[in-house]
C-alpha cells in the first residue's frame, strides 16, 4: 500500500494539538521538509560543526578525526532516516505512513527526486574525504566502506519499503 | 500567438482590430471589456461605474505582482538550530521521564499487560516536547462576539501548561486574529435589529435538507441577490462554506477529468477534489509562468495510462489566500484560460467583501468581467458576519449544481435566519438599504489596510502577500518566538494569531493580522507602537529593503 510508486497523497488534516492558522495542504509536513530552503547549506554546515567539534581533542589523529566524522555522521543518518518509523505528530492521512521511514516518505515515495539525491551523495563525498585524510590505511578504510554501506543501501529503490528479516517492520 | 489575437478580435465584433493587443501585454483595459461585450457573452447586470480606489486612481486592469521578500541565509540556518535545539531537548525530556528523574504527566495505559500499546510514543513527540510547551497562546476561551475587541478568559497554568487553572478575570483585547472584514460581526445595530424582526416571520432553523422542504423564501431571496451582487446570472447557496467545497466539485469534474489547483489551497478544496476523482496537479503558488507550463505538459501527456485527452480542465484558485495574504494574479489567470480553453473556480472567501472598490471581491479589485470565471464560490462567514458559501455562475450550470450537489441534498438548509442577516448585509454593501454604511465600510477597511501595512513595512518588518490584501502575515521564521509575541501581546490587550510548523513550512514561522473595518485608527496605532518596540527587543525586524522615512497619513 506504501509503496505504489509516487501517488500524491491528499486529505484532510486533523486540526487537534496542531498550531492552527489554517489547515494545511500537505498531509504530511515530513515528506516536504527537507525540501526547505537553505536545507543543503545547512546540513553542510552541520557536518563541518561535527567536524570541527572532533577535530578539537587533542589526542585524536587527523585519520581519527575524520574517519569518526563519518561513521557519527552516517549512523547518525542511518537512524533517523531508516530506523526511526511514522512521524513525530498524528500525520492526517490516518496513519498510513506509520511504518514507513523518513527516507521512504520524503516526496510521498518518488524516487531520485532532488532531495534524496542530495541524501545519497553526501555520504559518498564525505567517504571520498575520509579516504583521502586517511592516507588510503586499510583498517579506517575497511571501517569507512562498511558504514558508507549501511548508509547507501537502504537508500537503493530496490529497497523501498523493503524490511530485511522482519526487522523493524512494525 | 496569432490565433489568440483573432480569438480577441472575433469576440469583439472585429471592432478592436486596429488596436488589437500584442498577447504580452495583459494589463490593456481592452482585454476584458470591449464596449460592454466580452467574447460574445452579455454581462447580466449593468457594469459598475468604472472602479476607483478610494484614492481616486483607477484600478482597472492593474496589476501588482508581489514577490515576498527573502531573509538572509543566517537567519534560516539559526532556525534549523532551534530545531535541533528542541528535538534534542526533546529526547532528553523523554529519557527522564522514561527513567523516572522527571515526574511524568502524559495518559499512560493501565491493566493492559500482553497488549499491544495503542499509541507510538513517537507519533506524540512534537505534541508532548513541542506545542504543549507553547499551547497557551492558542486556543484561548473567549466570552463576547469576536468584533473589534474581543474579551478572552484568562488562564493560569502552574505546570507549564499541563494543566490550567481559571482565575475568572478577563481580558478586554484588540481583536487581530478575527475574520471580520467590514466589521459586521457585531450582536448590535440596525442589521441585527433586521434579523430580530424577521424570527417571527421565518422559523429559526429548518432541520432540512434543501431538496425537502429546506428552500425557504428567505434563501431563495438570498439567492437572487447574490447572484446580483456578483454580477452574473444565478447563484446557489449552502449552509457551510468547507461544505460548499467538499460536496459540490464532484459536480463538475470526474474520473477523466484534469484539476490544476494551486499548491496552497484550502483543505476543503483538496477534499472536494479528492472525492470527485479528477486527476489533481499542483502548481507552485500564484507562479501563473508555472501553472501554464504544468498545463501544456497535462494537455500533451493526456489522462494518465490511456493518454486520451482530457474530458475537462479546470484551475481551482483562491481570490485571497488566507495564510499568505496574496491575492490571485486574475488577468494574468483568465488569458491562461482564454488561451487554452479550460474553466476557472475561484474561491473567494477571504476576498469577497474584503477587496474591490465596491467590495464584490477579486473580479471587482481587477476591474475583470466577472462572467470570465466559470464559477464563482465564496463564504459568508469572513465578510458578511454569518455562515455559509454560495457557488455562483451561469444559469445552467447552478441548476446541474443544484440538482446533483451531495450538499443540497444531504445537508441541512442554511437557516432563515442566517440567510436574512446575510441578504441585509448584501443590501448594505450596495447601499440598497439607503445608508452609504456599506460604501463607507469599504472605504474604511482599505484605507486601514493600506495604513497598517505601509507602516509596519516602513518599521522594517518582512510582510507577506499583496499590499492590498487585508489578511497581513508578519514573518518571524523563529518557531519560539510566535508564542513570545503571543504572549507579549496578550499582557498588552492585543490578540492575534500565529502559525508555525508544521502548519507551514519549517522556515516561515508568522503571526498574522486581519484588519477590520471597524478598527479605529487608535487600535491600529497602539497595535503598530507595541510591534515597534517588541520588534526591537525581538530582533524581527528583517527587512533589508529600502524604505521610505515619509511620514504615512491615515
Amino acid at each position: 500500500m506504501c509503496c505504489r510508486g509516487g501517488r500524491r497523497a491528499m486529505g484532510v488534516v486533523l486540526v487537534w494539538g496542531m498550531m492552527l492558522g489554517g489547515t494545511p495542504a500537505q498531509v504530511n509536513p515530513n515528506s516536504l521538509w527537507l525540501n526547505s530552503r537553505g536545507m543543503w547549506l545547512s546540513y553542510a554546515c552541520g557536518v563541518l560543526v561535527l567536524h570541527l567539534a572532533l577535530l578539537s581533542f587533542p589526542f585524536l589523529s587527523v585519520a581519527t578525526v575524520w574517519t569518526l566524522t563519518n561513521v557519527i555522521h552516517n549512523l547518525v543518518m542511518f537512524v533517523f532516516l531508516h530506523v526511526l518509523k511514522g512521524t513525530p505528530w498524528e500525520s492526517g492521512d490516518q496513519g498510513k505512513v506509520r511504518k514507513l521511514t523518513h527516507w521512504e516518505q520524503i516526496d510521498d515515495g518518488i524516487q531520485f527526486t532532488s532531495t534524496r539525491k542530495f541524501l545519497t551523495v553526501v555520504p559518498i563525498i564525505l567517504f571520498f574525504l575520509t579516504s583521502f585524510y586517511t592516507k588510503y590505511d586499510s583498517f579506517h578504510f575497511v571501517v569507512n566502506f562498511i558504514a558508507l554501506l549501511l548508509v547507501l543501501l537502504p537508500k537503493l529503490p530496490q529497497f523501498h519499503c523493503v524490511r530485511l528479516f522482519g526487522i523493524n517492520k512494525y | 500567438m496569432r490565433s489568440n489575437t483573432q480569438h480577441m478580435t472575433n469576440g469583439c465584433n472585429g471592432r478592436a482590430t486596429s488596436g488589437a493587443p500584442e498577447v504580452g501585454v495583459h494589463h490593456h483595459k481592452h482585454e476584458y471589456e470591449c464596449q460592454g461585450v466580452t467574447n460574445g457573452h452579455v454581462r447580466h447586470s449593468s457594469p459598475p461605474p468604472a472602479p476607483v480606489t478610494p484614492n481616486g486612481q483607477s484600478c482597472v486592469g492593474r496589476r501588482h505582482v508581489h514577490v515576498n521578500e527573502e531573509v538572509p541565509f543566517h537567519i534560516i540556518l539559526i532556525c534549523y538550530l532551534s530545531y535541533v535545539v528542541l528535538i534534542l531537548f526533546g529526547y532528553m525530556r523523554d529519557l527522564m521521564r522514561k527513567t523516572g528523574l522527571e515526574r511524568n504527566t502524559n495518559a499512560v495505559e493501565r491493566d493492559r499487560e500482553g497488549y499491544v500499546q495503542l499509541y507510538q510514543s513517537f507519533e506524540s513527540f512534537y505534541t508532548r516536547n513541542i506545542y504543549r510547551r507553547i499551547r497557551d497562546a492558542w486556543n484561548m476561551p473567549i466570552a463576547s462576539v469576536p468584533g473589534a475587541r474581543i474579551t478572552i478568559i484568562d488562564r493560569l497554568t502552574p505546570d507549564y501548561n499541563n494543566t490550567f487553572s481559571y482565575p475568572g478575570t478577563k481580558t478586554e483585547a484588540i481583536n487581530m486574529g478575527s475574520y471580520n472584514y467590514l466589521g459586521f460581526a457585531e450582536n448590535t445595530g440596525p442589521i441585527i435589529e433586521n434579523v430580530n424582526n424577521t424570527i417571527d416571520q421565518y422559523i429559526v432553523g429548518v432541520g432540512t435538507t434543501r431538496h425537502e422542504l429546506g428552500t425557504t423564501e428567505a434563501i431563495s431571496q438570498l439567492e437572487t441577490l447574490t447572484a446580483r451582487y456578483l454580477g452574473v446570472e444565478s447563484s446557489v447557496v449552502f449552509g457551510m462554506g468547507f461544505g460548499t467545497n467538499a460536496t459540490n466539485i464532484h459536480t463538475i469534474v470526474g474520473k477523466g477529468c484534469l484539476v490544476l489547483s494551486d499548491e496552497l489551497n484550502h483543505a476543503s478544496l483538496i477534499l472536494g477534489c479528492r472525492l470527485s476523482r479528477a486527476t489533481v496537479r499542483t502548481f507552485r503558488h500564484n507562479d501563473m509562468r508555472d501553472l501554464e507550463r504544468k498545463l501544456r505538459e497535462q494537455l500533451v501527456l493526456g489522462q494518465p495510462r490511456t493518454h486520451r485527452e482530457w474530458k475537462k480542465v479546470i484551475i481551482i484558485v483562491e481570490g485571497i489566500y488566507s495564510m499568505e495574504g496574496s491575492i490571485i494574479d486574475l488577468p494574468e489567470l483568465i488569458r491562461i484560460k482564454k488561451k487554452y480553453k479550460c474553466y476557472v473556480y475561484l474561491d473567494e472567501a477571504h476576498s469577497i467583501g474584503a477587496i474591490g472598490p465596491h467590495g464584490r471581491g477579486v473580479c471587482d479589485y481587477y476591474g475583470c468581467d466577472p462572467n470570465d470565471i466559470d464559477i464563482l464560490m465564496g463564504t459568508f462567514t469572513k465578510s458578511f458576519g454569518a455562515a455559509g458559501g454560495y457557488l455562483a455562475g451561469k444559469k445552467s450550470l447552478i441548476d446541474h449544481i443544484r440538482v446533483h450537489s451531495y450538499g443540497d441534498a444531504y445537508a441541512c438548509a442554511m437557516a432563515p435566519l442566517v440567510a436574512t442577516q446575510i441578504s441585509s448585509v448584501m443590501t448594505t454593501l450596495m447601499g440598497e438599504d439607503g445608508t452609504n454604511q456599506g460604501q463607507q465600510r469599504i472605504k474604511q477597511l482599505a484605507r486601514n489596510t493600506r495604513y497598517f501595512r505601509r507602516k509596519l513595512n516602513q518599521l522594517g518588518f518582512i510582510l507577506y502577500g499583496n499590499d492590498d490584501s487585508p489578511v497581513v502575515p508578519l514573518m518571524l521564521y523563529f518557531l519560539p518566538k510566535i508564542p513570545a509575541v503571543i504572549r507579549m501581546a496578550y499582557k498588552e490587550g492585543i490578540g492575534f494569531i500565529g502559525a508555525g510548523f508544521p502548519a507551514t513550512s519549517l522556515t516561515t514561522g508568522r503571526v498574522r493580522f486581519c484588519i477590520s473595518a471597524s478598527h479605529t485608527r487608535e487600535m491600529l496605532d497602539k497595535s503598530i507602537e507595541f510591534m515597534d518596540e517588541i520588534g526591537d527587543k525581538l530582533e524581527i525586524k528583517y527587512s533589508a529593503r529600502r524604505r521610505s522615512k515619509s511620514e504615512i497619513i491615515y
